[in-house]
């Protein structure tokens, strides 16, 4: 018995007689057993936390990775600033909040959210019309709604535009536009939230100055 | 720890050996634990219980008339599970037919559902302190993808540009941790029975 078939045999994808024959094994080898619990009590914790959220899935990201990401996404943004200041050009009209399609105008800025634990820092959004990549665990299949939310001093959650029905563009990201110069000072949070399940939706903080 | 042959485990316990009936049991009991889990979905006190009453069978059997054919005492451990697991599928779906609330709530075992509870607990925090240690974002939706979605390594590796030694390499790297974190925390040591014989 090897490690393949520990997984066939968890996972669901060995015969009914096979299976026999590896339980048979499994208890004439009790140290090979305990690696089989082990096996499914990992898938057992893995379906009890997705099951709960998908949340865990996306929250833990390495800070120092998320730092580069977050300071390579400033970068971008300040070129992209500078760029638009020197050619005297401005981008067009939008909606506060949008989806990605070909109609898209080119927008001038980017911004990369996602969730860190323990992390202080909030990203601020750029100027202008900002193309902004949300990261985290998405299903392809699966259809999302993407709010953004102003949060005022007292607490208050004022939800001033939605977006229903938004497919991820990866497994790892979903993007939208948002107007950043209709936003007034302040700070504000996407909420995205998986449609039609009972998944709480994933909070993505960011302030515009 | 040495493996003790059927026969011979079969024979100590009919000659009234009680340290066999301890040998039998740290032999069978972790690949009960398996065969049993497959069958009781996720039900942790019905596990434990089925567990148990298979061991009882069995050392009851051998300390009476015995088995048949004592050098495939495995077998007929693995077989007496399978059948309580059947017998216990078929009591919980009459039951589910007929229910009597009233009844249920008077019969209520606090105990076995706290401990129910708090096995599934533990995977899940095992598993919520192995995702948060996982350096990349890729580890963890394979991980999703493999357990919980029963998508091929093929596919995996193909949706997530990985070559199969990296898929590999970071399910070992996962079970490890897992492991790792549940010995640990001593989550593994809960699994060993205690048996009133």
């Amino acid at each position: 018995m090897n490690q393949e078939q520990i997984e066939r045999y968890v996972v669901g994808r060995m015969s009914e007689a096979e299976a026999l024959v590896f339980e048979e094994y499994c208890l004439a080898n009790p140290e090979f057993a305990r690696q089989v619990e082990y096996e499914q009590r990992l898938k057992a914790g893995l379906a009890q936390v997705a099951s709960g959220s998908t949340a865990e899935f996306v929250r833990s990201e390495s800070p120092l990775r998320w730092s580069l990401a977050a300071a390579a996404g400033l970068l971008v943004a300040v070129v992209a600033v500078l760029s638009i200041w020197n050619s005297g050009t401005h981008a067009p009209a939008a909606t506060l909040l949008a989806a990605i399609s070909d109609g898209t105008p080119q927008t001038a800025s980017s911004l990369r959210l996602a969730l860190v634990r323990g992390s202080e820092n909030v990203p601020a959004l750029p100027p202008g019309l900002v193309r902004v990549e949300i990261v985290g665990l998405f299903e392809a299949g699966n259809l999302y709604s993407v709010a953004l939310d102003r949060r005022e001093q007292n607490h208050k959650i004022d939800t001033i535009a939605t977006l229903n029905d938004q497919r991820p563009t990866s497994p790892m990201s979903l993007e939208v536009v948002i107007d950043s110069k209709q936003l007034r000072p302040g700070p504000y949070s996407l909420r995205v939230r998986k449609q039609a399940s009972g998944e709480e939706a994933l909070d993505f903080g960011f302030v515009k100055f | 720890m040495d493996f003790i042959p059927g026969g011979e485990l079969s024979r100590r316990i009919r000659d009234g050996d009680v340290s066999a009936e301890g040998e039998l049991i740290r032999q069978f009991e972790p690949g009960l634990r398996v065969l049993l889990r497959r069958r009781t979905g996720g039900d942790y006190g019905l596990l434990q219980d089925l567990v148990q009453e298979t061991l009882l069978i069995v050392i009851q059997r051998l300390r009476g008339d015995g088995i048949d054919d004592p050098q495939k005492l495995a077998a007929f451990a693995a077989q007496t599970a399978r059948n309580l697991a059947i017998a216990s599928l078929r009591k919980a779906e009459r039951q589910r037919t007929d229910v009597d609330s009233e009844a249920t709530d008077r019969n209520a075992d606090p105990t076995q559902s706290v401990d129910r509870i708090a096995s599934d607990h533990e995977a899940a925090l095992a598993v919520r302190a192995m995702l948060r240690e996982l350096p990349q974002a890729r580890d963890r939706l394979m991980l999703k993808r493999f357990y919980l979605e029963d998508h091929d390594k093929e596919l995996i590796c193909q949706e997530l540009d990985l070559s199969e030694a990296a898929f590999n390499q970071a399910l070992s790297r996962a079970r490890r941790r897992f492991r790792q974190i549940l010995e640990e925390r001593g989550f593994a040591k809960r699994d060993l029975l205690s048996l009133g014989l």
